[in-house]
């Protein structure tokens, strides 16, 4: 496991006070999740260990309530130990998918572990692009026993307030709630791939048509 | 039964959690640039029509075309599909919309769908995603998984010059109806070629309107065995997910309309979809389009109105 993935403390002065609320509501789709799971999934499989990755979300604002509907992986790159969004591939990858999907977009990182300086760092670039971000966690290495007896999901969600600390104004992190939407087509699509089997095969059947369960 | 399923994956899951490697699950994530070189030298499939006979696609695939259909609603969509070829199985790793729009300048419309294709394919070979196109899917909305004429000249077309390739149709309209994934894989044979006879394949009723498309078309191509894999953290996350699912019965669907989720995501295809000219496309896809019959209901419609 990469060295930077033991950490699980929160860095001090990344949270906002118990107390405080988030201002919206999220509805999140699974697709969402499917994306940022294959993505760490295929780079880790590259790579040969798990590595932090990136992406941004697609969604819409109705009121007081978002619907993350999608997402794209992001490039960044390291520059003094800081990660560094690349803005001209976040471009590109907007302008395609505004060609596809013409909606409102926001940011996702993703990685072990509770949020530290580096996502506030990371969360100052993405304000660039949307002056009010919310930021989608997942902890691939949660553990699994764990989620399946309390059928938790390892996601968290969280926007920015700014706090005065010690004097000075500072960007603190406050968590959201969300909730799991869908549309019928992807339910029956996830209810589908969450049956296969690991072992894969086996599934399909022969001849002009397959279908499923 | 159900419990049953769930008990023995979480068991396998720790099993081969404890082994400390679960790359194995893995690996078919892992994109070997050489491997697919050599295949591609060696082209097996040259020699045999029917050289490929499985295609596994991955859960994001999937879920990612069944959605792209569904939001098309009663237009037929289209996108392209990445992966690879292990032996005689073709490998689904992701795919992709094409945003092909319904216009009157058609040709336009195909030159921007081929440079849609090209940038796609690259910008996502910068985050990782390394495979090229290995075929390309489409909608028939209610009218079942299957090849028309046109489908089977895109799909020989391609066959020739960007092979390997594979043509996936979804049936998104049967999908909702039957709560379960409407979905077929197809190879065409070779101009000319006679295949063994295979006997009857599996039943699937056919509308009215297509059943010549069908019988003329249906001895030109053959299906393969579709089966499907995911990651070991897929395996993680889904079944939290359907176990919310399962547990809250989804409480915020109601919120959420299925209106707001396809409004942003329609091409209308359909407006195309008489289009029979291919052409050769440098983002490694030969477009041809489907002429269903909506082409003709439309115009109906239109002189209807005009009228
Ligand atoms: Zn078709």
């Amino acid at each position: 496991m990469a060295s930077n993935m033991e950490v699980d403390n929160p860095d001090v002065g990344v949270m906002a006070s118990a107390g405080t609320s988030g201002s919206v509501s999220i509805s999140l789709h699974p697709l969402v999740i499917m994306n940022i799971s294959e993505h760490w999934t295929r780079v880790k499989a590259q790579e040969g260990k798990p590595v932090q990755v990136y992406g941004a979300l697609i969604g819409k604002q109705k009121g007081r309530n978002i619907e993350v509907m999608n997402s794209f992986e992001l490039v960044t790159d390291k520059v003094n130990d800081a990660v560094v969004v690349n803005m001209d591939y976040y471009t590109v990858k907007e302008e395609q998918f505004k060609q596809v999907f013409s909606e409102m977009i926001f940011w996702v990182g993703t990685h072990c572990g509770n949020p530290n300086t580096s996502d506030i760092n990371v969360h100052k670039q993405i304000i660039q692009i949307n002056e009010s971000p919310i930021f989608l966690k997942l902890n691939p290495l949660a553990r699994h026993a764990d989620l399946f007896v309390i059928f938790q999901l390892p996601v968290s969600m969280y926007e920015s307030v700014i706090d005065l600390v010690n004097g000075e104004a500072t960007m603190l992190l406050v968590e959201l709630q969300y909730t799991l939407a869908t549309e019928e087509a992807e339910r029956i699509g996830v209810d589908h791939v969450a049956r296969v089997s690991i072992a894969d095969s086996v599934e399909g059947s022969t001849g002009m048509i397959t279908s499923f369960f | 039964m159900k419990k049953m399923d769930a008990k023995n994956a979480l068991k396998t899951w720790e099993m081969s959690n404890q082994v400390e490697n679960v790359s194995s699950i893995d690996d078919i994530y892992r994109y070997d640039r050489q491997q697919h070189q050599d295949i591609l030298t060696a082209k097996p499939w040259d020699k045999d029509p029917h050289y490929f006979k499985h295609i596994k696609i991955s859960a994001l695939a999937l879920l990612k075309m069944v959605m792209h259909a569904r939001s098309g609603g009663n237009l037929e969509v289209m996108g392209l599909l990445l992966g690879k070829v292990d032996g005689s199985t073709m490998i689904v790793m992701d795919s992709f919309a094409l945003p092909v729009e319904g216009t009157e300048t058609r040709v336009n419309a195909q030159a921007q769908a081929y440079e849609y294709m090209a940038a796609y394919t690259e910008s996502a070979k910068q985050v990782g995603r390394l495979e090229n196109a290995i075929g390309w899917y489409h909608s028939h909305p209610g009218y079942g998984c299957w090849l028309s004429g046109i489908d089977v000249n895109t799909q020989m077309l391609n066959q020739q010059y960007q092979e390997p390739f594979v043509a996936i149709v979804v049936d998104p309209v049967r999908t909702i109806s039957a709560g379960k994934v409407n979905i077929g894989a197809f190879r065409t044979y070779p101009k000319g070629y006679i295949p063994p006879d295979e006997g009857p394949s599996e039943y699937q009723s056919i509308p009215l309107s297509k059943i010549e498309d069908f019988g003329v078309h249906c001895k030109h191509y053959y299906s393969l065995d579709v089966s499907y894999f995911k990651s070991s953290l897929d395996r993680k996350l889904l079944e939290s997910l359907w176990n919310k699912y399962w547990v809250n019965t989804l409480s915020s669907s109601s919120l959420l309309t299925n209106a707001d989720y396809t409004t942003g995501q329609v091409f209308d295809l359909a407006d195309k979809l008489e289009q029979s000219e291919v052409q050769l496309g440098r983002g490694g896809f030969i477009l041809g389009m489907d002429s269903h019959e909506k082409r003709s209901e439309d115009k109906l419609l239109k002189a209807t109105k005009d009228g």
